[in-house]
C-alpha cells in the first residue's frame, strides 16, 4: 500500500484514497445514465490504488491517468469524460502559478539537449536569450489560452490529446503562413514598417528584398512563408540588369574600339536606348542587334559625329550582348547566392529562429528565369560559407509535362540540375503539377494556378469561399488542428461503426474549435498586421484601410483539420497497417476519404475553406503516443515505439521498395487537399546514381503524388569539409567521431580540396 | 579559437560529424536539436530498395 504521493509542486504528502473516491464520485453525479453505487464506487476506488506501482512514489498526474484509465475499462465512458472535464477544469484551479513556473524554472535551469520541452522544434535554439524568451512567452501564452480562453470540452481533448492545437500559443494573435506574391508587392516599392524600398533596379536588389519581404512577414505569422512563384518573380531583376550590364558594355566598347571619351560614350549608349524604339532583352538581342545595325551609322552620319560602319555597329553590338550575358549570369550567381546565404543567417523572432521559408519554382521557361533557376540550384550545391548545406530555403522544383518533364521540353534541363542538386543537398523537393488534383487550376504561364507548396507541406488552393479566386498567391493557411487518429483506432476496439461515431465526433469538436479560432483572428484589424494586410501581401488586402476588419479577406484562407499515425490506427483496427495488408489499405483510404469528405461538407455549410491535412507533426510525433501509452499500455504495433508514423505514410521501419511505398502513398494526396508529402529512402550509393533518382522522381509524379522527395544521408566533417555519407569513419580525413586529425595530415589534403574549412593551426 | 592563439599539431578533438537529416518537411543541421520522439523515428528508418 502506497504511503504518499508528489504533489505538482514537487511536495510529497500523505497519500489518502478517499480523495480518489470523492472525485470519481463528483464526475459520476455531473452525468446522467451511469448511476454508481457505493460498492461500485468502492470497487473502482480500489482498482485504481491497485494500479498504483507500489515502489515509486506516484504523482497526482499519474493517478489521475489511472483513473482515466479505470473508468473506461470500467466501462463508464460519460464518467470518465466528465472527469477528464473536471480533471482540466481542476487542473486550472489548482496548477497554482507554481506549475508555469515549473516550466519556467526548466527552461531557465536546463540546456536543450537534456529538456525535450526546448526541442519541441528543430529550428529554434532554445539555449540562447531569444530562443528561451520566446518560449517564456509561448509557455505563459498555452496556459493562459488552456485556462481562459478555450471553450472546457475543447481544451480537455488537447490536454488530454484526443486532439492537438498546432501553434496554440498564437491562437489569440495571428494566422500559419502565407504565399507571397513578390511582383505584386515590388510594384512602385514596399514598406517593412520600419522604412520604405523602392521598387528594385537589378536581381542583386531583388534578391535581397525577397529576404526582406519573408523575414517581414515571417514576423507577423506563427508559420512559415512561401514564394509561389520565384522564377517568375526574380525574371524582371535579370532583365534589368541585362539591359543595364548591355549599355555599359556597350559604352566600353565605343570607349576601347573607337577612342571615344567616357561621357560620350555613356551619352551614344544613353541615346541608344531611348531612340531604337525597341528594348534590349536577354531574348530579342538578335532583332535588338539587327536594329541597331540599321541605325547606328545613319544616326552618326546625321549628326556629323565619328562615323561608324554597318559592320562596326554589329561588332559593338555582338561584344555589349555578349559580356551583358555573362556579366548577368555572374550577378545572378552572386544574388542567388546571397539569397540562400541570407536566408541560413538573418534572424526573425527576436533572434530566435531563421525564417521559415520555401521557394517554388521550375516552370518559368524565359531566358531570364531560366537562368535565375540555374544559379540558385549552383548556389545550393555550392552550400554555405564552408560548403554547409543549406537549410532554408526550402527549395521546390515543380514538375511540368511539356515544360520540364521530359526532354524536349524546355526546362528539362534545370529538372535533371534539380534532380542532381537534390541527390546531393536534399533540396529541391519535387511538386507535380499533373497530379490531377493539381492540373485542374492550371493555365500554361499564369502563376497563380500553379499549385505551390509550403516547406512543411502546406497546400492552399481551392476556394469554396470564392470560387472565382482559385489562386496560389496572397493566400495561406488560417489554422489547422490535428486529430489523434490511433486512439480511435484503439478505442473502436475493431468495430467499424464505434470507429467512425468516434471519428465524427473529433471532427465535429475540430471543427469547432476552427471556427472559435477563426472567430477571434476575424476580431483583427489591418493594422494588426502591417506587413501582411497593410502592404496588401494578403489578397485584397490592399482594398483595405488601417482600420478596417480582416474578417472578409481571411475567408480566402484554409481552416485544415490533420491527422497523425494512419498506420498504427490500422494496425489498432485490423492488425496489419496499409504497407501490409490490401485490406488495410483498402481501410485506410475509406478513412481518409471519410474525413475529406467531412471537411467538404463542412466547406458547404460554412462557405468557408475547411481542408484535409496530412499533418507535419514537428512536435506532435512523440506528445500522442505518450499519453496513448499511459492509458493503454504497449499494444504492439500501435503504441509500442516514441512516435506515431507521419500522416498516411507507410511505417519508416516496415520494409518496402521506394515503388511500392511511392504507390501505396500516392492515392492520398489526392485526398489531402491542406498538404501532404511522401518521402522515400535512399543510401548514399542508390542517391548518386542520377537515373535511379529519376526514376524515383518520375514514379512518384506517375503514381498521382502532389508533392515528393527523396531522403539520403546528408553527413559533414566540420574539420574537413567532407559531405556525403560518414558512416564511421570519414572517408577524406580518417578521422573517427571526436577523435584529432594532424594539423599536418589537413594541409595536405587541403591542396587537393582548397575549399577546405579553415581552423586553428600552425600556418 | 582565434588564430595564434595557441600553436596545436591537432584539430578535431571531441567535434562530431554534423547529420542533417528531413523529417517533417524541413531540414535540420544536425540531430542533436531533434526532440526524442523524432530521434527514434531517425533511428528506425529503413531505406528502400529499387527493385520490384
Amino acid at each position: 500500500m502506497i504511503k504518499s504521493i508528489k504533489k505538482r509542486n514537487g511536495d510529497t504528502v500523505a497519500f489518502d484514497a478517499k480523495k480518489i473516491r470523492e472525485a470519481i464520485h463528483k464526475a459520476n453525479i455531473a452525468v446522467t445514465g451511469e448511476k454508481m453505487s457505493a460498492k461500485a464506487l468502492t470497487e473502482l476506488t480500489e482498482k485504481v490504488v491497485s494500479l498504483i506501482p507500489p515502489k515509486k512514489i506516484p504523482t497526482v498526474e499519474q493517478i489521475q491517468d489511472l483513473v482515466e484509465q479505470t473508468l473506461i475499462e470500467g466501462g463508464f465512458g460519460k464518467t470518465a469524460k466528465a472527469y477528464i472535464l473536471y480533471r482540466a477544469e481542476h487542473t486550472k484551479i489548482r496548477q497554482s502559478e507554481a506549475d508555469l513556473m515549473d516550466i519556467y524554472k526548466e527552461l531557465t535551469f536546463s540546456y536543450a539537449k537534456d529538456a525535450d520541452i526546448k526541442r519541441e522544434n528543430a529550428n529554434i535554439d532554445a539555449d540562447t536569450a531569444m530562443g528561451t524568451m520566446l518560449k517564456y512567452g509561448s509557455e505563459g501564452s498555452k496556459y493562459f489560452i488552456d485556462n481562459y480562453i478555450l471553450p472546457k470540452d475543447i481544451a480537455a481533448a488537447h490536454i488530454n490529446g484526443d486532439i492537438h492545437i498546432h501553434d496554440k500559443d498564437f491562437y489569440m494573435l495571428t494566422e500559419t503562413c502565407c504565399q507571397i506574391d513578390l511582383i505584386k508587392l515590388f510594384h512602385n516599392g514596399f514598406s517593412t514598417g520600419h522604412g520604405c524600398l523602392r521598387e528594385p533596379n537589378g536581381i542583386a536588389s531583388y534578391s535581397a528584398l525577397a529576404c526582406i519581404a519573408v523575414q517581414a512577414n515571417q514576423n507577423e505569422m506563427h508559420g512559415g512563408q512561401s514564394i509561389p512563384n520565384f522564377d517568375y518573380a526574380m525574371a524582371p531583376g535579370v532583365a534589368k540588369t541585362y539591359r543595364r550590364e548591355y549599355f555599359k558594355a556597350l559604352a566600353n566598347y565605343l570607349i576601347i574600339r573607337f577612342g571615344m571619351n567616357r561621357t560620350d560614350a555613356k551619352a551614344l549608349a544613353e541615346t541608344v536606348r531611348e531612340e531604337l524604339g525597341v528594348q534590349i532583352t536577354m531574348e530579342g538581342a538578335d532583332d535588338f542587334g539587327a536594329v541597331l545595325t540599321n541605325w547606328l551609322p545613319r544616326h552618326q552620319q546625321a549628326g556629323g559625329f565619328q562615323p561608324i560602319t554597318e559592320q562596326e555597329a554589329a561588332d559593338a553590338h555582338e561584344f555589349a550582348a555578349r559580356t551583358a550575358w555573362d556579366q548577368t549570369d555572374h550577378a545572378t550567381y552572386q544574388a542567388m547566392e546571397a539569397f540562400v546565404h541570407n536566408l541560413n543567417t538573418m534572424n526573425s523572432r527576436a533572434g530566435a529562429q531563421v525564417p521559415f521559408s520555401s521557394v517554388n519554382y521550375g516552370t518559368d521557361t524565359s531566358a531570364e528565369a531560366r537562368m535565375v533557376i540555374r544559379n540558385l540550384l549552383l548556389a545550393t550545391d555550392a552550400g554555405l560559407g564552408n560548403g554547409e548545406t543549406p537549410i532554408f530555403p526550402v527549395q521546390i522544383f515543380k514538375v511540368k509535362e511539356g515544360v520540364n518533364y521530359n526532354p524536349c521540353d524546355p526546362n528539362y534541363d534545370l529538372f535533371k540540375l534539380a534532380m542532381k542538386t537534390s541527390a546531393k543537398r536534399l533540396f529541391p523537393n519535387f511538386s507535380f503539377l499533373d497530379a490531377p488534383f493539381n492540373l485542374q487550376y492550371y493555365k500554361k504561364g499564369d502563376y497563380n494556378t500553379e499549385v505551390a507548396y509550403m516547406g512543411c507541406r502546406t497546400r492552399v488552393m481551392g476556394n469554396h469561399y470564392d470560387p472565382s479566386r482559385e489562386v496560389t498567391c496572397g493566400r495561406g493557411n488560417l489554422s489547422f488542428t490535428s486529430i489523434n487518429l490511433p486512439r480511435i483506432g484503439i478505442e473502436a476496439k475493431g468495430d467499424l461503426n464505434e470507429f467512425y461515431r468516434l471519428l465524427d465526433g473529433r471532427i465535429e469538436l475540430v471543427c469547432r474549435q476552427l471556427m472559435h479560432r477563426f472567430n477571434v483572428q476575424c476580431t483583427k484589424r489591418v493594422r494588426n498586421y502591417p506587413f501582411l494586410m497593410g502592404q496588401g501581401v494578403w489578397i485584397d488586402s490592399e482594398k483595405l484601410g488601417p482600420d478596417d476588419s480582416v474578417a472578409d479577406v481571411l475567408k480566402h484562407g484554409t481552416l485544415s483539420v490533420g491527422f497523425i499515425g494512419l498506420a498504427e490506427t490500422l494496425k489498432a483496427l485490423t492488425g496489419k497497417h496499409h504497407g501490409e495488408s490490401e485490406e488495410s489499405r483498402k481501410l485506410g483510404y475509406e478513412i481518409i476519404s471519410y474525413m475529406r469528405r467531412r471537411m467538404d461538407e463542412e466547406s458547404e455549410k460554412t462557405g468557408l475553406n475547411f481542408t484535409l491535412l496530412a499533418t507535419p507533426a514537428e512536435g506532435l510525433s512523440g506528445r500522442f503516443i505518450r499519453i496513448d501509452k499511459k492509458l493503454y499500455g504497449e499494444i504492439p504495433g500501435v503504441t509500442d515505439r516514441e512516435y506515431y508514423t507521419n500522416s498516411f505514410h507507410v511505417p519508416v521501419y516496415y520494409n518496402t521498395t521506394a515503388y511500392n511505398k511511392i504507390n501505396i502513398e500516392g492515392p492520398f494526396h489526392a485526398l489531402t487537399n491542406a498538404g501532404h508529402i511522401s518521402y522515400v529512402e535512399l543510401d548514399g550509393d542508390t542517391c548518386k546514381n542520377l537515373e535511379a533518382f529519376e526514376a524515383v522522381i518520375r514514379c512518384m509524379k506517375e503514381a498521382g503524388v502532389g508533392y515528393g522527395s527523396v531522403n539520403h544521408p546528408v553527413d559533414r566533417d566540420p574539420i574537413c569539409g567532407y559531405t556525403g555519407v560518414i558512416n564511421d569513419v570519414c572517408p577524406r580525413c580518417g578521422r573517427r567521431e571526436g577523435e584529432a586529425v594532424s594539423v599536418e595530415k589537413l594541409n595536405e589534403l587541403r591542396k587537393l580540396y582548397p575549399h577546405m574549412p579553415h581552423f586553428c593551426g600552425c600556418e | 579559437m582565434k588564430k595564434n592563439e595557441k600553436c596545436v599539431a591537432e584539430v578535431g578533438k571531441d567535434v562530431g560529424f554534423e547529420r542533417i537529416r528531413r523529417i517533417t518537411g524541413y531540414l535540420v543541421g544536425t540531430t542533436d536539436r531533434f526532440n526524442n520522439a523524432k530521434r527514434a523515428e531517425e533511428r528506425d528508418r529503413v531505406k528502400h530498395g529499387l527493385a520490384d
